[in-house]
C-alpha cells in the first residue's frame, strides 16, 4: 500500500538531523551548501523514481530475490552484504548519537555507554519482530509522532525570533559550485525510498504507487528547513559553532501556553521514538539482508515465531554498536559520519542505477517472452 | 514461567547499575532561579559569582516565596559553581535558571568570559533571560520583593510574556545574546536591571559591542528600538504641540528599513507607519486638523529616530542589525562585508514616519 | 445397563436406576435426579409406559425426542449431561430432561451502557443463542457444538455468520480448541487463557457480556465462543482497537462519543505512564515543568523521606488494594471502603507526610483514567502496565520511560489475535490496491 512507501520517505527524511546533516551542510555554508542541496534534490528524486520502477517490475520480490534472478548466489552475497553495513552502520550512528544527546539533555549522570545499551537492547527486540511488525510499528509511531514534529518545526519558521536577514544572508551564497560532502549529506534526506530493498516483499503483486510528486516536495521542505531555520536561529556565523545544533534551536522555542514550557524536551522525546525506530528498521533490514545470505533462506513475511537466526545477527549487531561506542569518541563519530555518508551516497547512487539496469533487462526479458 | 524467567533475569542485571545513574529527587535539589556574574571588589582576576536559589515551601501564598543567596569569588565560573555547592546542603540545579545577570562593572570591561561558560554548559536554558545589572549584579539578586508567591517569580513574570508587557523592557534571551556576539552585522543589547526599594525597575537598554558595553540608551529611547526592531504594539508615541504633550497609544506598527545607494553615498531608508488612538491630549483635539496632528507627529518621533540612530552609530555598534540587513540584500562574498564597515561610519539616515490617528478616545 | 452404570458410576445417592415392569415389557431407565427435571421423566417415560394408551414402543419410534445412542462409552457423559436412559429391547435411548439452574434474564452488570440493550447473555446456551438469534436473524448463523474439559466435558457452541467470517480465523481456533487438554472449564476466562492469553499482556479475545456486542461481532465475521454455565460470551479474533469501543459509541451522539474515544485513549496513556512520568520527573528532570509547578512540587515533596519510587509503590499498593477491596466485599460494603480508603487515608498520608499532594493527584488520576477502558479484560491488563513502566524511569528517568513505552508499541504491534493484526492503524479500509503483506513468497 502506498502509504507504507511514504512512511519510510517521511522517517528517514526527518531523520536527517541524527545523522548531522544539518551539521555538515552548515560547514559548508559559504561554500556551496545550497547548490549541493539543489542537486541532491534532483538526483535523489530522480533516483527514488527510478527505483518505483525497479518496485514496479518486482513485486513482492526484495533485493536478494531479485539478484537471485540474475546471479548465482556467491556473486549475490557480496552486494547484499555491502547493503546489509549500510543499513547497520546507518542504524548504529543515530544510536550512538542519540545515547549522547540522552547524556547531555536527559542523564547528565549516566554514562552514554549504559544508556545506548538499554536502546541498543529496545531496538534488538524490535529488530527481530518480523517484517509485517515492524512496519505496523513504524505507522504507529509516525502516525503519532509527525504532527507534533511538524508543528515544531512549524513554531519555529513563525517565530519571531528568527532572523530572517541572516538567511537571506546565507541564500545569497547560492552561486557557490556543489561539493561532495554537503551534496551526499543533503541526499540522505530523499533516501527513504531505499528501506524498500527489502520492504518490497510486502507488496502485492497489483501494488501501484502513486503521488510520487511528494517524494522531491517533502524531501526539499525538510532540507530547507533543517538547513536555514538554525541559521535564523544562531545567526550566519554562530550556527557553525553548536555541534547538536537541532536541539539548540528548538531550546530556543518556547511554548509560554503549552503544558511542557520548553519546547526541546518534546522535541528530544519525538527524536528519541524516530530515532529508535529508524535504528529497528535498518538492524531489521540489515538482519534480513544478511539471513537471505544464509543457506536456504526462509522469507516468510509474518512468521507466527521469531527464528533463533534473528536473535543471533542482531545480538552481533548490538555487540558491534556497543564496541563501536566504545572505541571512538564523540569527534571520532562525527568523523566517521561525515565520511560514511558520502560512502552512503556512492552506494545509493549505484545499487540504484545497477538494479535500475537489472529491471530494464527483466522487463525486456519478459517481454521477449510475451511475444 | 519460562517466559516470565528471561525478564526477571534482565532486571536482575539492571539492579547494579543504580549506583551509577544519577537518581537525584526533586527535593534534594537546590534550583537556581538567577545567577549573577561580577567582577571581583578588590580587582583581583577572576568572577564573583552570585546564585539566588529558591527554597521550597509547601504554601502558596503571596510572599512564601523563600530564598537564598550565596556569592563567592573564585578564577573560573566553573570553579566558582563547584565551590558554592560546597556551601549549600543540596545539589544545584541549573535547569530552572531563568535569569543571568551580568555586572555593569564585568559588561563594561568585558563579558566575553561569561559566554565561554554559558554556552557549553548542558542545562542553561537557551530561552533564560539576561540582563545588566546596576550597580551589580549581586545587588539586585539580593533583592527579594516581599510579595512573592514563588521565589524568584516576579523576575520570571518581568521578564517573560505572561506578566506585565513593559514597552520599556526588551527581554533579550541567551541564545539571542550568543548570537549577536557572534554574528557580522549586528550587535548584542541588554536590558538594565536596577533595584529600587524592595523591587526592580528595567527601563533603560545597554548597547554592546562584541566585547563590552559601550553605551546605553533612555526609556524613550529604548520605547523607539523596540517599536523599531521588534514591532512592539504595546507602546506609545508622543509628540509637543503648544506645551501640551499629545500621546498616541499604539494599536499597530510596522518598521520597514532597507539601504540604498543615493547620489553616490549609501543610505538607510526607514518607512515607520504607526497607528492609533490618543491615549492623552488636551481636549478639543477632535476638532483639530488631524493632517496636521499627524504631520507633527510625524516631524518629531523621525527626528527623534534619527538621533537615536545617529547616538548608535557615533558609538560605534550596530544593535538594529542594519550590516545584516546590507549583507542580506547584497552579493554573498567576504567583499560584501568589507564594504560595509566602511559605509557605516559615514552611513546618512532617511526616515519616513505615517502616524495615522484613528480615534481620539472616548471624548472629543 | 444398570449394571455397568452403577460401576462407572462413584457411589451416588442421587443415581437415579430403575428398572420397570409392565406385562412383558421392560424397561430400564437411568438417570440423576439432581439434574434432572423428574415430572419430565414421568410425562415422558413413566406414565405413557405405565398407561400404555399406545405401545410404548411405538411412542418411543416416534417421538423424536428419543434419540439412540449405541456407544456404550457415552453413557457416563450424557447422563452427566441431564439425559436420561432409557433401556428398551436392547436399544438405548437418551431423552433430555435436564432441569438448568441459572439466573432468569440477567441485567447487564459488567459492561453497562445507558441506551441499548440491557440485558445479558445468559447462563444457558439455550437462552444465549435465543437472544443472539432473536438479534442477529439470518440463515447464515452458523452454530456448532462441541465439548471441551476432559472432565467437566462443557458444552461449548461456535456461533458465527458463515459469509463473513474469515475461513483462516475459524480453523485455526477450531484446531486450538482440539488441543485444549484441561480439565475442567467453570468460567470463559479460563477458556481464553487456554487458547493462548495466559501470558500475553493484553487480551486477545473479548469477553463480553453483551448481546449487541456478540452481534456486531458476528456481523464483522467475528466467532463467537459460548460456554455453558458462563453469562459470557468470546468474542475474537479482536484487536486492541475493539478493546477500547464502547457500545455506547455507536448510539449516542457522533460527536461527542468521537470525543470520548479520544479521551479513553487519553487515559489509557495516562494510566499507564503516570506513575512512570512523576518517578522520571521527580528524580531525572525536574527541568521539565513550568518552573512555578516545579516549585511547589518541591516544596510538598519536601516533607517525604523516601524516594520517589518508594512513594509511588506505596500509593499505588493502597489504591491497588482499595480497588481489589471494593470488588471483594459484599456492594453494600463496597462503598464504605472506598470513601473510607480514598478521603481518609489519602490526606491523612499526605500530613504525615508520608507521600506528597501530587502524589495524590497522580493516584487518583491513575485510578479514574483506568476505570474509563470500556472493557474490563483490557481494563485489568492495562492495569498492570504501569509497573513494569516504572522500572526503566526508575534507573533512566524520562528516557526510560520513554523507551518503554517503545517497547510496549513493539509488543502490541507484535500481537496477533489468531493470526489478525492486533495494533495495526486504519486496517479496516479494504483497498482495491491490495495489503501489504498478503504475498507470502513460494
Amino acid at each position: 500500500m502506498n502509504r507504507y512507501f511514504y512512511y519510510n520517505i517521511v522517517l528517514v527524511s526527518l531523520l536527517n538531523l541524527m545523522l548531522f546533516v544539518p551539521y555538515l551542510l552548515i560547514q559548508h555554508r559559504y561554500e556551496g551548501s545550497i547548490m549541493s542541496m539543489a542537486c541532491a534534490a534532483i538526483v535523489g528524486s530522480i533516483l527514488a523514481l527510478l527505483f518505483t520502477h525497479v518496485m514496479k517490475t518486482y513485486p513482492g520480490k526484495g533485493l536478494p530475490e531479485i539478484l537471485t534472478l540474475f546471479f548465482p548466489k556467491f556473486l549475490a552475497v557480496p552486494f547484499m552484504l555491502g547493503c546489509a553495513f549500510m543499513w547497520l552502520t546507518a542504524a548504529s550512528i543515530v544510536l550512538y548519537t542519540y545515547s549522547v544527546l540522552i547524556n547531555r539533555f536527559f542523564n547528565p549522570d549516566t554514562s552514554s555507554i549504559i544508556v545506548l545499551t538499554f536502546m541498543a537492547c529496545v531496538c534488538l527486540y524490535g529488530a527481530t519482530r518480523s517484517m509485517f511488525t515492524v512496519i505496523v510499528v513504524m505507522e504507529v509511531i509516525l502516525v503519532v509522532c509527525t504532527p507534533f514534529i511538524l508543528f515544531v518545526l512549524f513554531k519555529a519558521v513563525r517565530s519571531p525570533l528568527l532572523d530572517w536577514d541572516a538567511i537571506r544572508t546565507v541564500a545569497h551564497y547560492w552561486n557557490r559550485l556543489p561539493k561532495v560532502k554537503p551534496f551526499a549529506s543533503s541526499l540522505f534526506v530523499f533516501t527513504g525510498y531505499m528501506n524498500f530493498f527489502m520492504f518490497n516483499r510486502l507488496n502485492s503483486p497489483n501494488f501501484r504507487i502513486r503521488f510520487r510528486w511528494f517524494i522531491p516536495v517533502f524531501g526539499s521542505l525538510i532540507l530547507i528547513t533543517s538547513f536555514f531555520v538554525p541559521i535564523g536561529f544562531h545567526g550566519t556565523d554562530g550556527s557553525a559553532d553548536y555541534l547538536y545544533i537541532w536541539s539548540v534551536t528548538s531550546d530556543s522555542l518556547v511554548m509560554s501556553y503549552g503544558f511542557i514550557e520548553r519546547v526541546i524536551f518534546v522535541f528530544l522525546l519525538l527524536y528519541l521514538m524516530l530515532s529508535l525506530m529508524f535504528a529497528t528498521i535498518g538492524w531489521h533490514l540489515a538482519m534480513e539482508l544478511v539471513k537471505s545470505c544464509l543457506p536456504q533462506p526462509k522469507k516468510p513475511v509474518d512468521p507466527a515465531k521469531t527464528p533463533r537466526s534473528n536473535w543471533v545477527i542482531v545480538c552481533v549487531f548490538v555487540v558491534m554498536t556497543i564496541t563501536y561506542a566504545y572505541t571512538f569518541n564523540e569527534k571520532q563519530n562525527l568523523e566517521i559520519t561525515s565520511y560514511w555518508i558520502v560512502l552512503r551516497a556512492c552506494v545509493e547512487i549505484a545499487s540504484v542505477l545497477f538494479l535500475f539496469a537489472l529491471s530494464l533487462a527483466g522487463s525486456g526479458k519478459r517481454k521477449r517472452l510475451e511475444t | 514461567m519460562k517466559r516470565v524467567r528471561l525478564p526477571l533475569l534482565l532486571l536482575m542485571l539492571l539492579l547494579p547499575l543504580t549506583s551509577s545513574c544519577g537518581f537525584r529527587d526533586i527535593d534534594k535539589r537546590f534550583f537556581v532561579i538567577a545567577m549573577g556574574i561580577d567582577q571581583p571588589s578588590n580587582g583581583a582576576k577572576g568572577f564573583n559569582v552570585t546564585l539566588r536559589l529558591a527554597v521550597p515551601s509547601p504554601k502558596i501564598e503571596p510572599g512564601s516565596g523563600k530564598n537564598q543567596v550565596v556569592s563567592i569569588q573564585a578564577t573560573s565560573i566553573a570553579e566558582a559553581v563547584r565551590l558554592l555547592k560546597a556551601h549549600v546542603d543540596k545539589e544545584l540545579d541549573f535547569g530552572h535558571c531563568k535569569v543571568f545577570m551580568l555586572g555593569e562593572g564585568l559588561a563594561r570591561n568585558n563579558h566575553t568570559d561569561m559566554l565561554r561558560w554559558l554556552s557549553r554548559r548542558r542545562d542553561v536554558q537557551s530561552v533564560a533571560y539576561m540582563a545588566i545589572g546596576h550597580p551589580d549584579a549581586k545587588s539586585i539578586l539580593n533583592i527579594a520583593p516581599p510579595d512573592e508567591r514563588y521565589p524568584g517569580n516576579t523576575l520570571f513574570l518581568m521578564f517573560g510574556k505572561d506578566g506585565t508587557q513593559s514597552s520599556y523592557l526588551v527581554p533579550v534571551y541567551v541564545f539571542d545574546f550568543i548570537r549577536r556576539t557572534e554574528e557580522r552585522g549586528i550587535d548584542p543589547v541588554l536590558p538594565i536591571i536596577r533595584a529600587e526599594g524592595k523591587s526592580y525597575v528595567i527601563t533603560r537598554l545597554a548597547l554592546l559591542d562584541k566585547t563590552k558595553l559601550v553605551e546605553t540608551i533612555t526609556p524613550a529611547q529604548t520605547e523607539t528600538y523596540s517599536q523599531i526592531r521588534n514591532q512592539d504594539s504595546k507602546s506609545t508615541v508622543a509628540a509637543v504641540k503648544d506645551g501640551d504633550t499629545m500621546v498616541i497609544n499604539v494599536d499597530r506598527i510596522s518598521s520597514h528599513y532597507k539601504i540604498v545607494k543615493a547620489n553616490g553615498e549609501h543610505v538607510l531608508r526607514l518607512h515607520l507607519r504607526v497607528s492609533g488612538i490618543f491615549e492623552e491630549a488636551p481636549l478639543g483635539i477632535y476638532e483639530a486638523n488631524w493632517d496636521k496632528l499627524e504631520e507633527l507627529f510625524n516631524e518629531q518621533i523621525a527626528s527623534e529616530i534619527e538621533k537615536l540612530f545617529k547616538k548608535v552609530q557615533h558609538a560605534g555598534v550596530d544593535p538594529f542589525g542594519f550590516g545584516l540587513r546590507y549583507r542580506a540584500t547584497h552579493a554573498g562574498s567576504p567583499q560584501t562585508w568589507k564594504d560595509w564597515e566602511r559605509i557605516y561610519p559615514n552611513l546618512k539616515f532617511d526616515i519616513h514616519v505615517r502616524v495615522k490617528i484613528d480615534g481620539t478616545g472616548l471624548v472629543k | 445397563m444398570l449394571n455397568r452404570i452403577e460401576m462407572l458410576f462413584a457411589e451416588a445417592r442421587d443415581l437415579t436406576l430403575n428398572r420397570l415392569q409392565n406385562g412383558n415389557l421392560v424397561i430400564e431407565v437411568a438417570y440423576i435426579a439432581t439434574l434432572c427435571d423428574e415430572s419430565k421423566v414421568s410425562d415422558f417415560i413413566l406414565v405413557p409406559f405405565a398407561k400404555q394408551e399406545i405401545p410404548f414402543e411405538d411412542a418411543v419410534k416416534r417421538n423424536p425426542s428419543f434419540k439412540r445412542l449405541d456407544d456404550p462409552a457415552k453413557w457416563a457423559e450424557t447422563i452427566l449431561h441431564g439425559f436420561v436412559l432409557l433401556q428398551l429391547n436392547g436399544v438405548v435411548y437418551k431423552l433430555d430432561v435436564a432441569r438448568i439452574i441459572r439466573n432468569e434474564n440477567p441485567q447487564t452488570m459488567v459492561e453497562t451502557v445507558i441506551m441499548g440493550p440491557q440485558i445479558a447473555l445468559s447462563e444457558d446456551l439455550i437462552d444465549s443463542v435465543n437472544i443472539i438469534r432473536s438479534r442477529y436473524p439470518s440463515e447464515e448463523l452458523s452454530v456448532e457444538e462441541r465439548t471441551i474439559g476432559t472432565i467437566s466435558k462443557t458444552r461449548l457452541l461456535l456461533v458465527f455468520d458463515k459469509h463473513r467470517v474469515d475461513a483462516n480465523v475459524l480453523s485455526s481456533i477450531r484446531e486450538k480448541l482440539e488441543r485444549i487438554s484441561d480439565p475442567i472449564f467453570t468460567a470463559t476466562g479460563e477458556l481464553v487463557r487456554s487458547l493462548g492469553d495466559r501470558y500475553r499482556l493484553f487480551p486477545s479475545m473479548m469477553v463480553t457480556e453483551r448481546p449487541d456486542r456478540v452481534c456486531t461481532g458476528i456481523e464483522d465475521g467475528k466467532v463467537i465462543l459460548l460456554l455453558q454455565g458462563s453469562m459470557f460470551a468470546i468474542v475474537l479474533p479482536s484487536t486492541f482497537f475493539d478493546f477500547m469501543h464502547a457500545v455506547d459509541d455507536s448510539y449516542d451522539s457522533f460527536w461527542m462519543t468521537r470525543a470520548m474515544i479520544v479521551l479513553r485513549y487519553f487515559a489509557a496513556l495516562l494510566t499507564i505512564t503516570l506513575p512512570a512520568l512523576y518517578v522520571a520527573i521527580m528524580s531525572y528532570n525536574p527541568e521539565l515543568f513550568r518552573v512555578q509547578l516545579t516549585f511547589s512540587i518541591s516544596g510538598s515533596r519536601s516533607a517525604v523521606p523516601y524516594p520517589s519510587f518508594v512513594e509511588v509503590f506505596i500509593m499505588l499498593f493502597m489504591i491497588e488494594s482499595l480497588i481489589e477491596a471494593s470488588v471483594r466485599l459484599p456492594k453494600y460494603i463496597g462503598s464504605t471502603a472506598t470513601t473510607v480508603g480514598g478521603l481518609i487515608l489519602g490526606q491523612a498520608a499526605q500530613q504525615a507526610g508520608l507521600v506528597s499532594s501530587i502524589m495524590i493527584i497522580v493516584t487518583s488520576v491513575v485510578a479514574i483514567s483506568n476505570f474509563v477502558i470500556p472493557v474490563n479484560n483490557m481494563s485489568t491488563a492495562i492495569r498492570f502496565l504501569k509497573y513494569p513502566l516504572i522500572i526503566p524511569a526508575i534507573f533512566f528517568g524520562i528516557s526510560g520511560v520513554a523507551l518503554g513505552m517503545f517497547c510496549y508499541l513493539i509488543y502490541l504491534s507484535d500481537l496477533r489475535s489468531f493470526g489478525k493484526p492486533y495494533f495495526r492503524l486504519f486496517g479496516r479500509t479494504q483497498l482495491q490496491s491490495g495489503d501489504i503483506g498478503q504475498v507470502n513468497q513460494e
